[in-house]
C-alpha cells in the first residue's frame, strides 16, 4: 500500500514537473512581449571537463547583466548549461531558440560551435561566441558573430615572445588535443608559425581532451631533447600536461594556447606553471574606460582578483548584445517598442545591428567585418609568474 | 633497454590502478552480480578527500569557496583516511541505490541505472561544493623525495614509484585477507552461492556491506594516488578511469580477483606500448585489445565459462 502510494506520488510529481516545463516554456515565447525584458541565452559550459572555461563565463555574464540593467531595451538574461559535449550544447540552444531569445552567447567551445551554430543560424537567431577561436566559426553562417579573436591573429605572437627569451630555439616539440577543434585549429597555427621561423617540429604529440596520464608521450619527447614545447589544449588536459613535463625535468620554455587562458591552471601546475608563455587577447592592464568599469565589477565581487580572458570575453558578448538592442530601440519610430516587433525580425535586424555596431570593451575597441569575425586591434603575450606559495600567481604582460 | 624500461615503469605504474580500482567493481560483482557505476564517483571523492586532508583549500568557485580543515596531514595518513571516507560513501551508496531494490528483488538491470543515478548526484555534488577547477596535490607531498629518478635510463617520476608500491601492498593485503582471514572466506562464500552462505551461518547482508565498504575503500585509495599522480582534474576525472577498470572487470574476468589485476597490469602496458604519436588513440587502442580478447575468451582471461543446466 505505501509502495503504491510512493509509485503514485512518483507520477504525480514527473507530471507536474512536465507541466512545468510546457508553462515554462510557453511563458518564455510569451516574453517577449512582457516586461521581463527581452530574453539573451547564454550556453556555456558549466557541467564537463571544461566546466573550468564555463565557471570564468558565467562570471563575466553575471557582471555584465549587472552592469547593463538599467539600459533601454531591459533585457534578462536567460543561462543554460551546454555542457563540455556538442549534446547538451544542443539541447541547451534548442531550447532557447524555442524559448524565444533574441540573441544567443555561446557555446563555450569551438568543438560545440561547429555542432549547435547552424542550428541557430537556420532559426535566424545571432549567436555571439565568446571564446570561440578555431578557423571557420564565423564562416558558419550570417547569424554568427564571435567576440573571440582567431587563434590565426592571437597564436603566433607567442611563438616570437618565445623566441626573443631565447633566439637559439632549434628544437620545438608541438602537443594538441586532437579530439578537440579549437587544440587541434590552434596547433596547425603554431606549427605554420614554427615552421615559418625555420624550425620544423621534432615531434608532434596527439592527446585527448579527457587524457590524465602523458608520461608516454613525455618521456618520448624529453628523448628528443627539444628546447621549445608548444601546447594547445584546454586548462585541465593542459595543466596537468605542463606538470608532467616539468616533472620529468624538461626545463627550457613552454608556450601555451588560448585554452588555457585562465588562472584556473594554477591549482593544476602550481609551481610549475611559472613560465609559460601565452598569448592575450585581454589584458587588465588596458587602460579604458570600459575596462576600467569592468575591473572594477569584477573586484568588487571577487575580492581583489584579475580578471581572466575568459571572463572578459564573455562580459564583452553580452555588452554588445546590449548595445545593438540599445541601437535598436534607439532607432524606432516614437511610441514603438522592440518587444512589440515579430521574433523573426528582431532578430534579422538585431544580427545587422551587431554586425553594423562598433563597441568600447575590456577587449579595446571592436567591430565586427561582415562574416561575423571580430576585428580587434589589441593582443598582448603574458608570462605566468607564480608566487612562492606555489598556488597564486598573475599573467605578467611581456613588452 | 631503457626504452623498454621506460614503458614497463609507465604501463605497470598506471596499471596497477587500474587493478586496484577494478577490484573494487570485482568484490561488488562477485556478491551481487551487478556493476556499481557509482564506483568512479567513489573514486573522485577519494581523491578529494586526500586533497582536503593534506590541507588543500577549496578553490573560488565552490559553495565551500576557500574552506580548509583546520590540520594538515602527510600524504600517508591522508590516503588511509580518505579512503575510510570514500568507504563510507560506498555504504551510503548501497543504502540509497542497492538495498531498496535488492529488498524488491529488482532486475539487475535496475542496479545499474540507480548506481549510476547515485554516481551522476555524487559528481554534481562535488562540482557544486568544490567548483569544477582542478586541485593539484602539493609538489612536496611525498616530503624530501626526489621529484623524478633516473632508473637504469630510464626517467621516472618518484610519484610512479609510490602508485606502484602503494598498490602492490594493498593488492597483497586484499589477496591475504581474502584467502587467509575468515571474513575475507565468507566473503568468497557469498560470492559463491549466497543462499547456502546463508545457509551455513554467514551474515550475507554483512557480508554485502562489507563489500561495498572495501571497494570503496579501493576506490578512494586509488582516486587519492591518481590526484596525486596526475592531480584532480576536476569533478570528471574519475569518469575516465571508471570506464577503463570497467574494461579490466572484464578482461580479467567478472568477479575474479587475480583476473582484474592481471588485466589492470596488462591494460596499462598496453597504453603504454603504444608508441608516443598515436598515443591520442591509446584508449581504441586497449579496447581493441579487450575486444578481441574476448572474442577468443568471452569469460576473460581468468573467468570461468558461464554453465547454463538445461
Amino acid at each position: 500500500m505505501h509502495h503504491s502510494l510512493l509509485g503514485r506520488g512518483w507520477l504525480v510529481a514527473s507530471l507536474y514537473a512536465l507541466l512545468c516545463g510546457c508553462t515554462s516554456t510557453d511563458k518564455e515565447s510569451a516574453a517577449l512581449n512582457s516586461k521581463d525584458g527581452l530574453p539573451i541565452g547564454a550556453v556555456i559550459a558549466l557541467t564537463g571537463n571544461s566546466s573550468v572555461v564555463g565557471q570564468d563565463q558565467r562570471i563575466g555574464l553575471e557582471l555584465a547583466r549587472d552592469q547593463f540593467k538599467d539600459e533601454e531595451p531591459k533585457v534578462r538574461l536567460l543561462l543554460e548549461d551546454g555542457g563540455s559535449d556538442e549534446q547538451t550544447a544542443t539541447n541547451a540552444f534548442r531550447a532557447l531558440i524555442h524559448g524565444g531569445a533574441v540573441a544567443l552567447i555561446g557555446p563555450s567551445l569551438s568543438q560545440q560551435a561547429f555542432a549547435v551554430n547552424p542550428l541557430a543560424d537556420r532559426a535566424g537567431v545571432p549567436v555571439v561566441g565568446p571564446s570561440n577561436t578555431a578557423v571557420g566559426i564565423p564562416e558558419i553562417g550570417d547569424f554568427v558573430a564571435r567576440v573571440s579573436a582567431p587563434v590565426s591573429l592571437v597564436a603566433p605572437l607567442s611563438i616570437q615572445a618565445a623566441l626573443k627569451q631565447n633566439p637559439a630555439i632549434k628544437r620545438a616539440a608541438v602537443f594538441f588535443s586532437h579530439d578537440d577543434a579549437y587544440s587541434t585549429s590552434e596547433s596547425k597555427i603554431f606549427q605554420q608559425a614554427l615552421v615559418a621561423r625555420g624550425l620544423q617540429p621534432i615531434t608532434v604529440q596527439r592527446t585527448n581532451v579527457s587524457d590524465t596520464d602523458f608520461q608516454n608521450q613525455v618521456t618520448a619527447t624529453l628523448r628528443l631533447k627539444p628546447d621549445l614545447i608548444v601546447i594547445s589544449a584546454l586548462p585541465n588536459d593542459g595543466g596537468n600536461l605542463v606538470r608532467q613535463i616539468r616533472e620529468l625535468g624538461y626545463g627550457g620554455l613552454i608556450v601555451v594556447g588560448n585554452g588555457m587562458n585562465t588562472p584556473n591552471i594554477y591549482p593544476i601546475c602550481q609551481k610549475y606553471c611559472d613560465g609559460l608563455l601565452i598569448a592575450q587577447a585581454y589584458s587588465a592592464e588596458a587602460r579604458s574606460a570600459s575596462n576600467e568599469a569592468f575591473l572594477a565589477a569584477y573586484r568588487k565581487a571577487r575580492g581583489g582578483a584579475i580578471p581572466p580572458q575568459f571572463t572578459a570575453q564573455s562580459y564583452t558578448a553580452y555588452q554588445v548584445v546590449v548595445e545593438a538592442l540599445r541601437k535598436l530601440h534607439a532607432d524606432l519610430p516614437a511610441g514603438q517598442i522592440l518587444s512589440a516587433l515579430p521574433t523573426r525580425e528582431l532578430r534579422q535586424r538585431l544580427n545587422a545591428a551587431i554586425l553594423g555596431g562598433s563597441y568600447d570593451t575590456p577587449l579595446g575597441p571592436i567591430r565586427f567585418t561582415p562574416e561575423g569575425e571580430v576585428i580587434q586591434n589589441n593582443f598582448y603575450v603574458a608570462q605566468v609568474r607564480m608566487n612562492p606559495d606555489g598556488r597564486s600567481g598573475r599573467f605578467q604582460l611581456l613588452p | 633497454m631503457d626504452t623498454l624500461l621506460q614503458i614497463l615503469f609507465n604501463g605497470l605504474s598506471v596499471g596497477a590502478v587500474y587493478a586496484l580500482f577494478a577490484l573494487g567493481y570485482t568484490l561488488v560483482f562477485s556478491v551481487l552480480g551487478v556493476i556499481n557505476f557509482a564506483q568512479g564517483a567513489v573514486f573522485t571523492l577519494g581523491a578529494y578527500f586526500t586533497y582536503l586532508l593534506i590541507g588543500g583549500a577549496v578553490g573560488a568557485n565552490g559553495l565551500l569557496a576557500g574552506l580548509a580543515l583546520p590540520f594538515a596531514l602527510p600524504f600517508w595518513l591522508a590516503l588511509p583516511l580518505a579512503g575510510l571516507a570514500a568507504a563510507l560513501v560506498s555504504l551510503l551508496v548501497e543504502a540509497v541505490a542497492f538495498r531498496p531494490l535488492r529488498r524488491r528483488r529488482a532486475e539487475p538491470l535496475l542496479y545499474l541505472i540507480t548506481s549510476l543515478g547515485a554516481g551522476v548526484i555524487l559528481v554534481n555534488l562535488i562540482q557544486l561544493l568544490m567548483g569544477a577547477e582542478g586541485y593539484s596535490l602539493p609538489a612536496d607531498s611525498l616530503g624530501a623525495l626526489p621529484v623524478a629518478l633516473n632508473l637504469g635510463g630510464a626517467q621516472v617520476r618518484t610519484v610512479q614509484l609510490v602508485l606502484l608500491g602503494v598498490s602492490a601492498l594493498v593488492l597483497i593485503g586484499l589477496t591475504l585477507w581474502l584467502e587467509g582471514s575468515r571474513g575475507g572466506k565468507a566473503l568468497q562464500a557469498v560470492s559463491e552461492d549466497a543462499t547456502t552462505a546463508r545457509l551455513l551461518g554467514i551474515d550475507s547482508d554483512g557480508m554485502i556491506l562489507l563489500s561495498f565498504a572495501v571497494s570503496g575503500f579501493l576506490a578512494g585509495i586509488s582516486g587519492g594516488l591518481v590526484g596525486l599522480s596526475i592531480s584532480i582534474t576536476g569533478p570528471y576525472f574519475g569518469i575516465g578511469f571508471g570506464l577503463k577498470a570497467l574494461g579490466v572487470l572484464v578482461l580479467g574476468g567478472l568477479g575474479s580477483v587475480p583476473g582484474a589485476v592481471l588485466a589492470g597490469l596488462i591494460i596499462g602496458l598496453a597504453e603504454a606500448l603504444v608508441p608516443s604519436e598515436l598515443s591520442g588513440y591509446k584508449d581504441a587502442v586497449a579496447f581493441a585489445f579487450l575486444f578481441a580478447v574476448l572474442l577468443l575468451r568471452p569469460q576473460g582471461l581468468l573467468g570461468r565459462p558461464q554453465v547454463t543446466k538445461v
